[in-house]
C-alpha cells in the first residue's frame, strides 16, 4: 500500500466529481425511453397510500439485526471449530472438518431451504409449532446465515493459530507455562491480531449474504426493495436506493475495521487517525467493562492470596498431592469426555445414515437426469442452448462469467494501481461500489438496468451472465491487484531500465509471474461463482436451484429428498475444484517451493 | 497530453452509452406479421396454469389459451405463426412486456389499474377470485385467521388482499403475519409444514396444488377478492391488442375456449372448478 498525499485524495474527488457530473448528464438529458421517477421513494403513493422510502428504512432495521446476531452465531461457532480443527482427538477433527467443508462448499441460498424447508421435517409436532410460532423465518435464515459464515471463521481462526511460529510455543512450553497459559498468554493474543483483518471482510460477507434472507420470506433490506418494485413497477429506483443504503452499510463497516485493525497494530498508538480516536471513543464502554472485570479478578487474587501466608515449603508437599489428585480427576474427566464425544459423534453417524436409508430413492433416481441437464436436448423453440438446464446449467453459467470476468478484473487490477487518477479513480469506484453490494442487487441492477439502457430485454440467462461477469470482475480485479503488487518492485524498475514500456512490462515481466501467483485464487473465485449462479433462481434462470424447486413442486412431498441431493451435487463440484486448488496452491506458492526445494538435499 | 487523451476516451464511453438507446420497439402487430413469430410469456412453476409435467413437458391452462391465440391471430395474418415460449415469474411476467422481449404474457395476471399504467391487458380471459387455503378441519371462516400467518407470493395482488383482509378483521399485526415467498411451491411447503396457517392466492391455484395430496387441504370461506386474468400486453399497442381480443372472443364463440377450459377445470378433473362467469363480447 502506498501512501495517499492529500493532494491525491483531492485528484481523486475531483475526479469523482467529474464521473458524478458526467453521469448526471447522461441520466437526466439521454432519452432512455423511460422516465425515472424517483419521487415514488419520498412521496407517498396515491393507490397504496405508503410511502415506500420507509420501507427501504425498515428492511435496513432487520438486515442489521440479522447480521449481528448471524455474526455472533458464526464468531461463536468458528471459534469452536476452527479449534477443534487442530485437535489431535480424530472425532473431534472429523467432526469439524466436516462441518466446516460441507458448509463452506454448498450454497447459501440452498441452505437457507434446507433449514427451513426441510429441517423442521425431522422435528417433533410440538417442537415445529413452538418454531412456526415464534418467527421461524426469522431464526432460520439468522442461524443458518450463523452457521454458514461459521464456516468460514473457523477456517480463519485454524489458520490464524497455525500462524503463531512453533518457536513460540517451544519456548512457551520450556520457560514452564502450562497449556491454558500458553493458550491464553502467547497464542491466542497473536493469533488475535492475525485474524482480526480476515474477520471483519467475512462479517462484511455476513452482511451482505444477509440479503438471501428474503428466499424464505424475510423482510429485510433487498426484500422491501423488491416489494417497492412489485407495488409500483418502479424496480430501477428502488434497487438503486437499496444499493445506496448497502453500500453506506458495506463502508461503515470497513471503515470501522479498518479503524480497529490500525488499533491493534503493536506499537502504532502514536499513528492513529483523528478518525479512529473518535471510532475508539465508541468502543469505550466494552474496553472499560473489560478493564474492570480484569481488575476484579486481580484484586479478587490478591486478596485470596493475603489468606495463604504459609511458608510455601510447608505447603509444597500438601498441594501435590492435591494436583496429583485433580490431575487424576481431569485425566479421567477428559477420557469420560472423549467417550461422550465417540458416542455422540457415532449417533450422529447412525442418523445421518437412518435418514438416508429412509430416502425414497426412486425420486432421485428418476429426476437424477433433470437435475443434471433438465431437458437437454429436447427444448422447445427459442429455448437457451436447447433446453439445457440444471447443473450443466450453472457450470457454464460460471464459466462464461468467469472468463469474461478475467479480463475485466486484468484491466481494472491493473488500473487500479495505476498512479494516473483519470484511470486509477473509475477502477476504485467500480470494484468498491460492487464488492460494496451483495450479488442479488447486482443481479436486480443488470435486470432492471439493461433495458433501460438497451431498450430491449435480454434473456434471463444473458442478464445473470453479466451480472454474475460483472460482480466476480470486481473481485478479480482485487485478486489480480494483489498478485501484481507481490511482485518484487525491483524487477518493474530492472524491466524499465532495460527500456520495457509499461505494456511490455507487464506482458513480458509482471503478468507471467503474478498470474502464476494467483491461480489458485482464481480457482477459489471459481468456486464461489459457482456457488453463487443459485441466485440466479430469483430472476427464473433454469440452473439447477431452479430446477430443484420445480421437481419440488411437482413431487410435493420429498423436499429432503431433492434439496439433499442438490446440497451433494453442489459440494461434490465445489469440494473436488477446492482439492484442486489446493494442489496448484502447493505447486505454484513460492514459499512453500523454497521449502520444499531445501528439504530435498 | 495522455491524460486529456484517456480523459477523452471516458467521456466517449459515457457518450456511447447514451446513444445506445435507440428505440427498437417496432408496432408488435406488425412485427409479429412480418417475422412470423409471437413471444408468449408463461409462467413455468404453476399448477395447473402452466407447468412442467412429468415428462417435463410444459403443460397448462394458460399454454392451451396462449397458443391458441397464437393461431388465431395467425388466421387473421393469414400465415402460420411460430410461438416461442418464455419463461417468466412474477418478478418478470410484466418487466418482459416494458422491455420488448415478449409479445404477450399468459401468466396468471390479475388485471389491475395500477399494472395498467405500466402495460395493457386484454379483456378478461378467466375469472377467479382469491381464497385461503388451510389443513383440513382446523378453520372454519376469516375471522380464524387473525393473528395467524398467512402464506403468500411477493409481487401478487393476493400479497396486498391478505393484508387488507386481515386489517380489516381486526389484526393489529397484518403486515407481518402475511408472509411474502419467491413462488408457490415454496407457499405451499410453508402450508404442508404448519409454518403458516394458510396459504392465499387465487383459487384455481390453490385447488391445482391441494390435489397433489387429496383430502388433507380444504378451502375456507368465501371469495375475497375479484381477479380477472388479463394477457398482459405492451402499453399503446391498440392494434395488436385487437387482435387479441377478438381472438379470444371468437374462441368463446365457437367453444373452444370451454374445450380447453374442461381439459383442465371441469368436473372430471382433479382441479374442478365450476365456469360462472362468461366473456365479454362485442357485436
Amino acid at each position: 500500500m502506498h501512501k495517499h498525499s492529500s493532494y491525491d485524495v483531492l485528484k481523486q474527488v475531483g475526479i469523482f466529481a467529474v464521473i458524478a457530473f458526467i453521469l448526471y448528464l447522461v441520466f437526466s438529458h439521454a432519452d432512455f425511453g423511460y422516465k425515472f421517477h424517483w419521487a415514488v421513494l419520498y412521496e407517498e403513493n396515491p393507490t397504496y397510500k405508503e410511502v415506500f422510502g420507509l420501507w427501504l428504512l425498515r428492511g435496513l432495521v432487520l438486515t442489521i439485526k440479522i447480521s449481528l446476531i448471524s455474526t455472533g452465531i458464526a464468531l461463536f461457532l468458528g471459534t469452536i471449530f476452527g479449534i477443534a480443527r487442530l485437535s489431535l482427538f480424530k472425532p473431534t477433527y472429523y467432526l469439524a472438518t466436516g462441518y466446516v467443508e460441507f458448509f463452506r462448499n454448498t450454497p447459501l441460498l440452498v441452505q437457507l431451504f434446507f433449514w427451513y424447508f426441510a429441517f423442521p421435517m425431522v422435528l417433533p409436532e410440538g417442537m415445529r409449532m413452538f418454531l412456526n410460532d415464534n418467527n421461524f423465518e426469522f431464526w432460520a435464515a439468522t442461524v443458518g446465515l450463523g452457521i454458514y459464515t461459521g464456516a468460514f471463521v473457523a477456517e480463519i481462526v485454524r489458520a490464524g493459530i497455525q500462524a503463531i511460529p512453533h518457536g513460540h510455543v517451544e519456548a512457551a512450553l520450556s520457560s514452564g507455562l502450562s497449556g491454558p497459559q500458553m493458550l491464553r498468554f502467547v497464542i491466542l493474543p497473536q493469533a488475535f491480531r492475525v485474524i482480526i483483518p480476515p474477520l471483519g471482510s467475512e462479517f462484511l460477507n455476513n452482511m451482505k449474504n444477509s440479503s438471501l434472507a428474503m428466499t424464505i420470506g424475510v423482510a429485510e433490506l433487498c426484500w422491501n426493495s423488491q416489494q417497492i418494485e412489485s407495488f409500483t413497477f418502479r424496480g430501477f429506483e428502488a434497487t438503486s436506493a437499496a444499493s445506496l443504503i448497502y453500500l453506506g452499510l458495506s463502508l461503515s463497516i470497513s471503515v470501522i475495521m479498518n479503524s480497529i485493525n490500525h488499533h491493534l497494530k503493536i506499537g502504532q498508538e502514536q499513528k492513529l487517525t483523528t478518525l479512529d480516536r473518535i471510532l475508539g471513543a465508541l468502543f469505550l464502554p466494552v474496553v472499560l467493562v473489560f478493564r474492570g472485570i480484569s481488575l476484579i479478578i486481580t484484586l479478587g487474587k490478591r486478596l485470596f492470596r493475603l489468606g495463604e501466608f504459609a511458608p510455601v515449603h510447608v505447603e509444597a508437599v500438601y498441594v501435590s498431592v492435591w494436583k496429583r489428585a485433580l490431575l487424576v480427576i481431569a485425566k479421567w474427566l477428559v477420557f469420560l469426555g472423549k467417550g461422550l464425544f465417540i458416542v455422540l459423534f457415532v449417533t450422529l453417524l447412525a442418523l445421518i445414515t437412518l435418514a438416508l436409508y429412509s430416502f425414497e430413492w426412486s425420486i432421485i433416481a428418476n429426476n437424477f437426469r433433470s437435475l443434471l441437464v433438465w431437458t437437454f436436448p429436447h427444448g422447445g423453440a427459442g429455448e437457451i442452448f436447447f433446453g439445457l438446464g440444471g447443473l450443466s446449467m450453472s457450470i457454464i453459467l460460471a464459466a462464461i462469467a468467469l472468463f469474461v470476468s478475467f479480463f475485466i478484473g486484468l484491466v481494472f487490477g491493473l488500473g487500479r494501481l495505476s498512479k494516473n487518477p483519470v484511470i486509477s479513480t473509475p477502477s476504485v469506484l467500480y470494484i468498491e461500489i460492487i464488492r460494496g453490494n451483495p450479488l442479488i442487487m447486482v443481479i436486480f441492477w443488470v435486470y432492471f438496468f439493461s433495458p433501460i439502457v438497451t431498450g430491449m430485454q435480454i434473456d434471463v440467462f444473458w442478464s445473470a451472465a453479466i451480472a454474475f461477469t460483472l460482480f466476480s470482475g470486481a473481485y478479480i480485479a482485487e485478486i489480480v491487484r494483489a498478485g501484481v503488487s507481490a511482485i518484487p518492485r525491483g524487477q518493474v524498475e530492472a524491466a524499465t531500465a532495460s527500456g520495457l514500456n509499461y505494456f511490455r512490462t507487464m506482458r513480458h515481466v509482471v503478468l507471467p509471474q503474478a498470474l502464476k501467483i494467483m491461480i489458485p485464487a482464481f480457482v477459489g473465485q471459481f468456486i464461489a461463482l459457482f456457488k453463487d449462479t443459485s441466485l440466479a433462481y430469483i430472476i427464473g434462470v433454469f440452473e439447477l436451484t431452479t430446477v430443484a424447486q420445480m421437481l419440488n413442486n411437482r413431487l410435493m412431498i420429498y423436499p429432503f429428498e431433492i434439496y439433499t441431493t442438490i446440497a451433494v451435487l453442489y459440494f461434490v463440484c465445489c469440494y473436488g475444484m477446492s482439492m484442486v486448488a489446493k494442489r496448484l496452491e502447493q505447486k505454484y506458492t513460492p514459499s512453500k517451493r523454497s521449502v520444499a526445494a531445501s528439504a530435498v538435499p | 497530453m495522455k491524460k486529456l487523451v484517456t480523459g477523452m476516451v471516458l467521456v466517449l464511453f459515457f457518450v456511447l452509452c447514451a446513444g445506445v438507446s435507440v428505440c427498437l420497439a417496432g408496432k408488435t402487430y406488425d412485427r409479429v406479421e412480418r417475422d412470423g413469430l409471437v413471444r408468449i410469456g408463461l409462467m413455468y412453476n404453476s399448477i395447473p396454469a402452466a407447468y412442467f409435467n412429468e415428462n417435463n413437458e410444459w403443460v397448462g391452462f394458460d399454454v392451451d389459451i396462449a397458443e391458441e391465440v397464437a393461431k388465431r391471430i395467425g388466421g387473421y395474418m393469414g400465415k402460420d405463426l411460430k410461438v416461442e415460449r418464455v419463461k417468466v415469474n412474477n418478478k418478470t411476467r410484466i418487466s418482459f412486456l416494458t422491455s420488448d422481449r415478449i409479445d404477450m404474457s399468459t401468466a396468471n395476471m390479475t388485471h389491475k389499474r395500477e399494472r395498467d399504467r405500466v402495460i395493457d391487458f386484454s379483456i378478461t380471459y378467466f375469472f377467479d377470485g382469491q381464497k385461503i387455503l388451510a389443513k383440513k378441519g382446523r378453520f372454519t371462516k376469516h375471522e380464524d385467521f387473525v393473528g395467524k400467518k398467512l402464506a403468500s407470493m411477493q409481487g401478487t395482488t393476493s400479497e396486498k388482499n391478505a393484508v387488507n383482509l386481515l386489517k380489516a378483521l381486526g389484526d393489529p399485526n397484518a403486515e407481518k403475519n402475511v408472509i411474502s415467498f419467491q413462488d408457490e411451491p415454496s407457499c405451499f411447503l410453508a402450508l404442508q409444514q404448519d409454518k403458516v396457517a394458510g396459504w392465499t392466492t387465487d383459487s384455481t391455484i390453490l385447488i391445482g396444488f391441494s390435489a397433489k395430496e387429496p383430502g388433507k387441504y380444504e378451502l375456507v370461506g368465501d371469495f375475497f377478492s375479484d381477479e380477472p386474468y388479463g394477457i398482459g400486453l405492451p402499453e399503446d399497442d391498440s392494434k395488436w391488442r385487437d387482435s387479441v381480443n377478438f381472438a379470444i372472443q371468437d374462441m368463446w364463440a365457437d367453444g373452444t375456449y370451454m374445450k380447453i377450459y374442461n381439459k383442465w377445470y371441469g368436473a372430471d378433473t382433479e382441479y374442478y372448478f365450476p365456469m360462472t362467469e362468461k366473456i365479454e363480447m362485442w357485436p
